[in-house]
């Protein structure tokens, strides 16, 4: 009398993935019993399963692209502006970033770990556009026009790097003057990006302001965790 | 000074360095072009630092960080066709040549990527998420903000069309078979 249950593919689907109450595996576990045919549909399920993870255990190096940008960048740069904009307007009226949530506010995980500290400003670039070159430039010299003390940093990795390669970059007077006014400003290259440059036979020079990270997301990662403000253009 | 001596600090900035690589196999999975790639982990990981106010628990940091991979891909993605919008992303098919032109690849690794690349941009998103990353279907869902029914269902029609490619026998041998 007891008619096989048929079970859905969505069903036997979330069985392989876990996604099921005791209840509802137990049901399918006893059906397997007197099923073979839901054996096998399980069976390929989980092969499927299996062969996807098997095709990306071990994926090929990451590639960097020197030659190309992507569309993607143009979204960050809007949104950076909007960030640059924002920061501003907050400095200028004297309101420190970490004071501008009312207590007991609901204050996100992060934010509060990451209270960004004002005075300190790190400032992304990984175009060569001179638009954008010049708008970290700008950013700069804004800054420290209003506060000389500031500690503004400048890191640039992938194409970015050329604002800080002797002969690329455009502004390597403006570069040497803003260090000569203002100790507390810093240029900082991506040794990746050097390095990837190097092995395939360019030969790097750096104006001298610059300093060398190991890679630039692991300077940001560290200097957002010392609460530095961080600026991606 | 006593931001440095905060272990959830420490801790959240590591495992943000950790999850580049986590990031960047999924990309390729998603786009099979490493140099893409490994632009949008970058992308994702400079967004992520800049946007650490918004994530709320500790947590769920890797939903978070795929949910931002997510929002590059699709923004790219929108930088190459001007009519995309997100009912085409869940039927975009692959760029890569589909499995005929790879017949003769019997390597599985070759087999199953490039089946992978044959299935929609939607089905390829949630397979991946569900079998490299053991995201449950709740999560996957709050990724890709698609409701949960949509993640079930491209999950079986991209299962489905694994295996017809990957375990069952080419059609002409099916019929051979039947024959004798």
């Amino acid at each position: 009398m007891n008619q096989p249950r048929d079970f859905s593919d969505e069903h036997l689907n979330a069985f392989v993935d876990n996604q099921l109450g005791v209840q509802e595996c137990d049901e399918i576990l006893a059906a397997i019993a007197s099923d073979a045919d839901l054996g096998q549909r399980l069976c390929a399920l989980r092969s499927a399963k299996e062969l996807v993870r098997h095709a990306y255990g071990n994926v090929p190096p990451a590639r960097h692209r020197l030659d190309r940008r992507l569309p993607v960048w143009c979204g960050a740069l809007a949104a950076s502006i909007t960030l640059v904009v924002g920061v501003l307007a907050g400095w200028l009226g004297h309101q420190a970033t970490a004071t501008a949530e009312a207590p007991g506010a609901a204050t996100s995980w992060a934010g509060r770990v990451f209270a960004a500290e004002p005075g300190r400003i790190l400032i992304h670039l990984d175009s060569s556009r001179s638009e954008q070159m010049d708008a970290a430039l700008d950013l700069a010299e804004a800054y420290l026009a209003k506060a000389s003390d500031a500690r503004i940093e400048i890191i640039a990795n992938h194409r970015g790097l050329e604002l800080l390669r002797v002969d690329t970059t455009p502004y390597a007077a403006r570069i040497a003057g803003l260090k000569a006014q203002h100790a507390r400003v810093g240029f900082v290259a991506c040794g990746q990006t050097i390095a990837r440059l190097q092995g395939v036979g360019v030969d790097v020079e750096l104006v001298p302001e610059t300093t060398v990270a190991r890679t630039a997301i692991e300077h940001v990662a560290e200097r957002v965790q010392q609460g530095w403000t961080y600026l991606k253009i | 000074m006593k931001w440095l001596q905060s272990r959830e600090q420490r801790e959240l900035v590591e495992q943000i360095k950790d999850s580049r690589l986590r990031l960047y196999r999924l990309a390729f999975a998603w786009c099979h072009d490493a140099g893409l790639a490994d632009d949008l982990a970058q992308e994702t990981l400079t967004r992520g630092l800049s946007r650490l106010d918004q994530l709320r628990d500790s947590a769920r940091l890797m939903g978070w960080l795929f949910a931002i991979l997510n929002r590059c891909w699709i923004d790219h993605l929108r930088g190459r066709r001007e009519d995309f919008d997100d009912e085409l992303l869940a039927e975009l098919p692959s760029d890569l040549p589909g499995p005929d032109s790879h017949v003769e690849r019997q390597e599985t690794v070759s087999r199953v990527r490039t089946a992978i690349a044959a299935l929609p941009l939607g089905q390829r998103q949630v397979v991946t998420l569900i079998d490299l990353e053991d995201f449950s279907y709740a999560e996957v869902a709050e990724i890709l903000t698609i409701p949960i029914g949509t993640v079930m269902s491209r999950l079986c029609r991209a299962r489905a069309s694994l295996k017809e490619l990957l375990l069952e026998p080419p059609v002409a041998q099916r019929h051979l078979r039947s024959v004798k």
